[in-house]
């Protein structure tokens, strides 16, 4: 297959996460682009070498196509009349940049569970008194992305 | 997962001391937004294939994240 053809692919997962908040299935995949089901796989695998995306270990299953989870998280994202899961504090507010979409956020302090609402509205982020702590330094991001 | 938000600068000594772990970067939420505007604002399109190194430090310098924690 050629790169085009996968980053077409790539394109087709990311617009379904922002119209359904869910990644598409392989099969839904294979269907879309007229591959068989080991063609559709097989590029799933390339944009996961790629860093395009991360699926779930031994699956083909998309765990995260940054900003977006393929599984529910303590970050939620509610943009466009629908509920987004986001895979950390940085990719919560990556939905509504990705979407150029106005957004209400529902998170929670790491440390003691309290509630955090942040509004995305008009290009501008509101939010009292929080911060954001990146853990692991960039040269480590890509050792292990769900740790990071 | 350990991109997180806290309440407040308290709250994340308390975590970090739970975590027997060492700070690393503190970013206020405008910061944050000004990077996710950066980073996702084309991840959608067609044209998006994926950045460089030099394009990712790039970014961060625009925003002036230019500690060790941010380079290779």
């Amino acid at each position: 297959m050629n790169g085009d053809k996968v980053w077409e692919i790539r394109t087709f997962i990311y617009q379904h996460f922002a119209e359904t908040t869910c990644p598409p299935h392989v099969d839904e995949v294979a269907s879309r682009f007229s591959l068989s089901h080991d063609e559709a796989v097989s590029a799933y695998r390339e944009l996961h070498q790629r860093h395009a995306l991360y699926l779930k270990p031994n699956t083909h299953e998309i765990l995260m196509a940054n900003p977006f989870s393929g599984v529910p998280t303590p970050f939620q994202v509610h943009a466009n009349d629908r509920t987004y899961f986001a895979n950390c504090a940085w990719d919560a507010l990556g939905i509504p940049a990705a979407l150029h979409t106005d957004a209400e956020i529902e998170a929670a302090c790491a440390q003691n569970g309290e509630l955090i609402r942040l509004r995305v509205s008009n290009r501008k982020v509101q939010g009292s008194e929080v911060l954001v702590h990146f853990l692991v330094p960039f040269r480590d991001w890509y050792n292990d992305l769900t740790y990071t | 997962m350990n991109m997180q938000f806290f309440r407040s600068e308290e709250a994340l000594s308390e975590w970090l001391g739970s975590q027997d772990a060492t700070r690393g970067a503190v970013l206020s939420l405008s910061t944050l937004w000004d990077l996710s505007q950066r980073w996702y604002h084309n991840r959608l399109s067609l044209d998006y294939y994926g950045r460089t190194l030099e394009q990712v430090q790039q970014i961060f310098k625009e925003i002036k994240l230019t500690s060790s924690f941010w380079t290779m």
